[in-house]
């Protein structure tokens, strides 16, 4: 199967209060990323809360690395994944668009409808 | 022929793209061997999977030739040169710390045939250059290499 051109949607819905839950949705990114695929992480619910600035640093899987959630975060945006985020959800923890990281694109509820018509493939965490 | 900088080996007969860690060894039969850095391979920590693209795949510079895993990294090896893979190194599925153990010789990635190689080796640096270059880099970042047991020495 050639997959290079395929299209990957990553919804990612757990944030800073499952920090074992947040690593491999953004793993599973870069991988398609570096397999020639276009992928989105599309964040929502409780996904959102890790794209406030300064938080991303604070999570840690293994305490005696020195890799963090910001780090993976910002190797999505090196592989060219798009990371987007939902306007509603950004309510939801009180955030505004000044408080999002870098590089975070702010989309409705019917975009990702439409988004998730288009790819081929969603995966949901 | 090799040089140590923070503990990183830089083969000095090499060709190097600094920015994407890889290297390019010019072979006798027209075709280049590609791999990873020593560098590439400390970043990335013990590596757990390397998937390489099939032989007779074009490949143009910058394009992914093969998708490395380790537990805190994945991401693409890239091309550094253009051309179409005629070879892929086997061993590195059944045992992808080759990467890490011996990055300049048994975890060689894929051997190309180069199209556009003259015009491509002006964007490669080697020799005392590559070192000048990754000794700058090394430093402005404050990288250290690391090595699992069992690494080449190079000293031969």
């Amino acid at each position: 199967m050639e997959l290079e051109g395929k299209k990957i949607l990553v919804i990612q819905t757990h944030g800073v209060e499952a920090p074992t839950r947040t690593y491999s949705p953004l793993y599973y990114a870069v991988a398609a990323a570096a397999m020639e695929m276009e992928v989105m992480v599309w964040f929502t619910m409780n996904g959102t809360n890790q794209l406030r600035k300064g938080v991303a640093e604070m999570i840690k899987l293994d305490p005696s690395s020195n890799v963090c959630l910001k780090d993976m975060l910002q190797m999505c945006l090196d592989n060219d994944v798009k990371l987007a985020v939902c306007q509603q959800s950004l309510n939801l923890w009180n955030m505004t668009p000044d408080d999002l990281i870098d590089g975070v694109e702010i989309l409705g509820a019917t975009s990702i409808i439409d988004l998730a018509l288009s790819y081929d493939h969603v995966m949901y965490f | 022929m090799v040089e140590r900088v923070n503990n990183c080996v830089i083969p000095k007969d090499l060709y190097y793209k600094v920015e994407d860690n890889t290297w390019v060894k010019l072979n006798d039969d027209g075709t280049v061997t590609v791999g990873m850095t020593d560098i590439a391979q400390s970043l990335a920590g013990p590596i757990l999977h390397a998937k390489t693209k099939k032989i007779g795949m074009y490949r143009k510079r910058g394009k992914p030739i093969a998708t490395v895993e380790s537990g805190k990294w994945v991401g693409p090896i890239k091309a550094p040169v253009s051309g179409e893979i005629a070879e892929i190194n086997e061993e590195l599925e059944n045992d992808p710390k080759l990467l890490n153990k011996s990055p300049y010789r048994k975890g060689w990635v894929v051997k190309l045939k180069p199209d556009n190689l003259d015009e491509e080796l002006k964007d490669l640096v080697t020799g005392d250059e590559a070192v000048a270059k990754y000794r700058e880099k090394i430093e402005a970042e404050g990288l250290q290499c690391t090595h699992l047991e069992g690494t080449d020495s190079y000293e031969d």
